[in-house]
């Protein structure tokens, strides 16, 4: 019992610390000038630039949970003309290549062999 | 002995129909030395009346070029279906290229007709480049095309 009581006023006492660091920060005098504690922050706001992280297109590997990125910095899965890869997914999909899938039972084709196909 | 003969015969009468009723047909398709990329092709097949049967095979992978082949980009509506598992890597100019298809009989001598549909990038388009009659008689015959294709000739 006696545990959990000290257990409960360190707790209160931590919060109390914090919070009134904390309350300190968010508040000004009326006359401009900053508490203890406000003037820590205050002088970091004026002091510390604003760091943004980088957003430049360089990457080539992370593309963070969407499928891929659209930098025109690599040659593969963008979305312009002149690649020889899958295009940004517009229109129709692209067929299956021969010798994946059995030719379209369109009347045209028997059953025997499946397609060969040459390039000289 | 009596049912493993009967067994052969059966198999053999069932066999026989099936091999009769499509053959292998080998399309070649020679290119012209146009200067240019790789040249889409569409072969298809069409009824006496002109109305689409279906396609044979489609040289080009990438879709989104299809509605180049206009005269089977019309008759299809540019479904990839008709062309799934009959379809090829585009063809370079001066390339020869050669299918072997088993193909139905019923194609022959009833008044059908192949047709192939060209299409290079950056460059015009050429529906109907071959138009060409499937009869028995006609095979091994070369023919020319419009614009990309030197001759055409399919064989049996």
């Amino acid at each position: 019992m006696r545990k959990i009581l000290t257990l409960l006023v360190a707790s209160t006492a931590l919060t109390a610390v914090i919070g009134t660091t904390a309350w300190s920060a968010m508040n000004a005098a009326p006359d401009g000038s900053p508490r203890p504690f406000a003037a820590i922050w205050q002088d970091a706001t004026q002091s510390l630039p604003l760091i943004l992280a980088s957003d430049d297109d360089d990457d080539d590997d992370e593309s963070h949970g969407s499928r891929r990125d659209h930098d025109d910095d690599d040659d593969d899965e963008d979305c312009d003309d002149d690649d020889d890869d899958d295009d940004c997914g517009s229109g129709a999909p692209n067929p299956a290549p021969a010798g994946t899938v059995a030719p379209p039972q369109n009347g045209l084709f028997g059953n025997g062999a499946p397609p060969q196909v040459q390039v000289n | 002995m009596k049912s493993l003969l009967a067994t052969l015969a059966l198999t053999t009468a069932l066999t026989l129909p099936g091999l009769a009723m499509a053959r292998p047909v080998t399309l070649t398709t020679t290119l012209n030395s146009y200067g240019g990329d790789g040249a889409y092709l569409a072969l298809y097949v069409t009824d006496a009346s002109g109305a689409y049967m279906g396609s044979l095979w489609m040289a080009g992978t990438k879709s989104k070029y299809y509605e180049h082949l206009t005269d089977w980009y019309r008759a299809t509506g540019g479904d990839t279906a008709q062309v799934n598992g009959i379809t090829g890597a585009s063809v370079g100019a001066g390339r020869t290229l050669e299918i072997t298809l088993d193909l139905a009989d019923a194609l022959f001598d009833a008044g059908y007709t192949l047709h192939i549909d060209a299409a290079v990038e950056d460059m015009r388009d050429s529906p109907n480049e071959v138009a060409v009659p499937l009869t028995t008689a006609g095979a091994g015959t070369p023919v020319t095309g419009r614009r990309y294709i030197a001759s055409f000739a399919y064989d049996m």
